[in-house]
């Protein structure tokens, strides 16, 4: 897309086009044929009586796509499948000229299947007797295994434990968009469109498929109506892709509601049995980890975020020694991806639930016994990561605060029916991880001065309402000396370039300010023996403190950290079961602020999120794996009328390796608001929710004792 | 049969082919009059992506069907007067009533029709009435924000 300062002004006025808005008005549809059963392999396709209707163009099975296949590192989904693994998995593709004559393609299709024995539940597929995958007998596809600290030593220093088992459910991205396609055939070009965080490493991966047809292949990003994690290698986009090459004419797709919330991706649902032991005055000392996370039918970046949940949140703490363990198993259910906070969304879910519970037995103010073991600037954690700048206390401190203040000016208090509770939780995040791909961890802008006079700002990274655009302007328009109006950007377009690696753990902001940066440094050097109109550069970031990370996960991954603590009041109904959030507060240590509108916006809007993951969203599951919710309706995600006022406080502070002494948010603000809600709960009711999500079925049962809570 | 069906369309005359008189109004418009702003988050009337008004009141358009709309006036967001998309698209700049943008023009024609004091119920249910339209952003603070100083 190519943005300039009025971009946001064109979102706003609604002129912004997405993906489904550039169809051609001739361009061939495709849709898909779905699998009906968890788990069953496709003994047939008869695709003749698809192909005798009229309008319908072509069909395409797993044979068109023999040998290619999905995934970050470890791929293992096709594009279209001869084992159905979950309900919804693709079988067949359809183009058609039109959507009635698709519809009744897809409905001719003749398949037969073999029901195979299916897994729904982490405990189902471990007892499973057949594999999901041939190549995984056990259904395990992974394992991790961290220990840091002599742990007998430590452990025979403990006064106290606290344990606990923690489940989070499996939730969808629930962007506006639904997932839509459009391929452009241009010569001997697929110019593919679509809304991604990450069309460089995309391109990476489908290039040589394309190419192995005698295609080659771009990608164009067009605004996109978020991705969250989700917007990224997509079996539509090879299918659509496929046709235009077969049919040499524009293809698209878009996916209704139902079907993205179907094949879309969720945040995997995991399992965690965890204990904190601390001194009798409240020094943390050991933690212990066990996780098994449901990868769902398919990898994509299960393992990383696997292995995230298992034993990163460890760092927020000075434990002295800590033992980690985690599975990731594949299930019959809708694979799982990244999803904002990768999986240390739900690991806090966890650990800071046991801190609140150490914080009761030990009798000790939460936010002190927090106070008492957070990490600090300069210091190296367990898990080797060097913390640059912390305000983590400042963080502690303000929230403290705040609720301290609230509660004063309270006047509804606790009565029979509804109970009041004030919960905290506290988190940290990394700005970057040079272990998720080890040959990449940098980023590229590209400074080109345009015929016109204009100068045109390039990056493969993309916009995803955190402000790059933003920050890109800035930082050129400051160090060029120039009018922001003189500024084009243009993000995610593989044509252009130059390679980027994409929106991943809040990276974005962080990486092209610094790339920006020098490549106004290139342009101005070039400024002074060349002529305007030649002059192109590309300025490059790669952090030079970073490590790749050892087999274990140690070592320094990110440039620099971020922290934060949330703090909540909530009522329950204790009648209905009913959590309402009354007040909200959330205090980031981001680094320096640049645009204040926009960190606010990442910070309410994460946590809004993370409210529907703790009360109200999920995906329900029958016991033959159909999706029982697949519609904003079911699956509810929060609405304005669940809007709770959030206190945004961000903390003070400088990070030395940032880019003008910023650290970044995006993923951070729905990190701890789980754990702070189902804290809150527990403050107000004195039970602890240890399940997500928080609802009222849940919370009725366990104030009335129902063992099916 | 052969009706000839009226719609009124951002202030014009449209007469409605047959073969639209049993299809939706959310892809008449996108497809046949090209008025993108208007868009499908969910084509079940849950999210409000997608709501124009019809004779002034706020529906879903993925829920009509052509053929039930004949003589209706019905307004998208390229139907609304410039002052009140640029003062909605500024107000949306000053307190951050938008990030990925997807759910805007279906608050952009709740705006309208709050600010033409469509509600019955006045200003103080807003919450409420916008309960239907869904921003998986979440700036459902910063929106109260904008539709506050428009009022
Ligand atoms: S698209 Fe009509 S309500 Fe969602
Ligand atoms: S701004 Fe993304 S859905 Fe509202």
């Amino acid at each position: 897309m190519t943005l300039n300062t009025a971009d946001f002004r064109q979102r706003a006025l609604t002129n912004a086009r997405y993906t489904a808005d550039l169809i051609p008005q001739n361009a061939i549809v495709a849709g898909v044929a779905r699998s009906p059963h968890p788990h069953a392999r496709i003994k047939n396709i008869n695709t003749a009586g698809a192909l005798a209707i009229p309008g319908v163009l072509a069909v395409l099975t797993a044979e068109d796509f023999e040998g290619i296949r999905l995934g970050h590192n470890d791929s293992d989904e096709p594009v279209l499948t001869t084992v159905a693994r979950y309900v919804g998995d693709e079988i067949a593709a359809v183009a058609a000229r039109d959507q009635q004559s698709l519809l009744r393609g897809i409905e001719a299709l003749q398949i037969e299947y073999e029901i195979l024995p299916h897994a729904i539940t982490i405990d189902d597929a471990l007892d499973l007797p057949t594999s999901i995958h041939d190549s995984c007998t056990d259904n395990i596809t992974d394992r991790f295994q961290a220990a840091r600290g002599d742990w007998y030593e430590i452990e025979s220093q403990v006064d106290i434990w606290v344990d606990n088992t923690f489940e989070t459910a499996a939730v969808p991205h629930a962007y506006l968009e639904p997932r839509a396609a459009v391929v452009h055939v241009k010569d001997d070009c697929l110019e593919l469109v679509c809304g991604s965080h990450a069309p460089s490493m995309m391109a990476d991966h489908y290039r040589p498929i394309v190419a192995s047809w005698g295609s080659q292949l771009e990608i164009h990003t067009p605004a996109m109506g978020g991705s969250f994690g989700a917007k990224w290698q997509h079996s539509t986009h090879l299918i659509c892709l496929l046709f235009a090459h077969r049919l040499q004419q524009d293809v698209a797709i878009v996916l209704s509601r139902r079907d993205d919330m179907i094949a879309g991706r969720t945040r995997a649902a995991m399992r965690f049995k965890m204990r904190i032991g601390a001194t009798a005055t409240g020094k943390l000392l050991a933690k212990e980890t066990m996780l098994w996370s449901d990868n769902g039918a398919y990898s994509l970046h299960g393992p990383a975020v696997m292995r995230a949940a298992t034993f990163r949140a460890d760092s927020l703490y000075r434990f002295a020694a800590t033992r980690s363990e985690g599975q990731l198993i594949y299930t019959n259910n809708i694979p799982s991806e990244c999803f904002r906070g990768l999986g240390i969304t739900q690991s806090t879910f966890a650990q800071e639930q046991l801190i609140d519970e150490l914080a009761k037995r030990l009798n000790i103010d939460p936010i002190k016994l927090r106070k008492m073991n957070t990490v600090c600037e300069g210091e190296t954690t367990i898990h080797g990561w060097q913390v640059g700048s912390c305000g983590i206390v400042d963080c502690l401190d303000s929230i403290s605060n705040r609720i301290n203040q609230y509660r004063r000016n309270q006047t509804s208090a606790t009565n029979n029916r509804y109970r009041i509770g004030y919960g905290v939780a506290a988190f940290i995040h990394c700005i970057g991880n040079r272990g998720y791909d080890q040959h990449f961890d940098r980023a590229y802008v590209k400074l080109t001065a345009m015929p016109d006079g204009r100068i045109r700002i390039s990056s493969g990274e993309v916009e995803l309402g955190c402000g790059t655009v933003e920050v890109l302007i800035k930082t050129v328009s400051h160090e060029l000396a120039i009018d922001p109006q003189q500024l084009d950007v243009v993000l995610g377009d593989t044509a252009i370039g130059p390679h980027g690696m994409g929106s991943f753990a809040s990276r974005t902001s962080f990486f092209v300010a610094f790339a920006a940066e020098d490549a106004c440094r290139r342009f101005n050097q070039m400024a002074q023996h060349e002529l305007l109109q030649n002059i192109e550069v590309t300025g490059i970031y790669q952090p030079d403190n970073v490590v790749v990370p050892d087999e274990s996960g140690y070592g320094n991954i990110s440039a620099a950290y971020t922290f934060g603590t949330h703090g909540c009041c909530v009522r329950v109904d204790s009648y209905t079961g009913k959590v309402s959030v009354e007040q909200y507060w959330a205090a980031h240590d981001a680094g320096k602020i640049v645009d204040i509108n926009a960190a606010e916006g990442q910070v309410i809007g994460g946590v809004m999120q993370g409210l529907g993951y703790a009360l109200t969203e999920c995906t329900a599951v029958d016991d033959n794996g159909q999706l029982l919710n697949p519609g904003y309706l079911d699956n509810r995600v929060p609405t304005f009328a669940d809007a709770v006022p959030v206190d945004v406080i961000f903390a003070d502070t400088f990070e030395n390796s940032g880019p003008a002494g910023a650290k970044t948010i995006a993923e951070q603000p729905i990190i701890p608001v789980a754990a702070c809600v189902a804290n809150a709960v527990h403050d107000a009711i004195g039970v602890r929710l240890n399940r997500l999500p928080i609802n009222p079925e849940r919370v009725w049962r366990t104030l009335n004792h129902d063992t099916n809570s | 049969m052969n009706t000839r069906l009226i719609l009124h369309i951002n202030g014009n005359e449209h007469s409605l082919p047959d073969a639209w008189h049993g299809r939706r109004l959310l892809d008449y418009l996108r497809h046949e009059l090209s008025l993108m702003s208007v868009k499908e988050g969910c084509g079940e009337g849950d999210c409000g992506a997608c709501t124009v008004l019809v004779d002034g009141e706020p529906m879903c358009s993925c829920l009509l069907l052509g053929g039930v709309l004949a003589n209706r006036s019905i307004v998208t967001v390229e139907g609304l007067s410039d002052d009140h998309r640029q003062r909605f698209a500024q107000l949306c700049e000053q307190h951050g009533g938008l990030q990925c943008g997807f759910c805007t023009s279906g608050f952009t024609m709740m705006s309208a029709w709050l600010a033409e004091g469509g509600s019955e119920t006045g200003q103080n249910s807003s919450d409420k009435l916008l309960a239907g339209n869904i921003c998986r952003c979440g700036v459902y603070q910063q929106l109260k924000k904008v539709i506050a100083d428009l009022l």
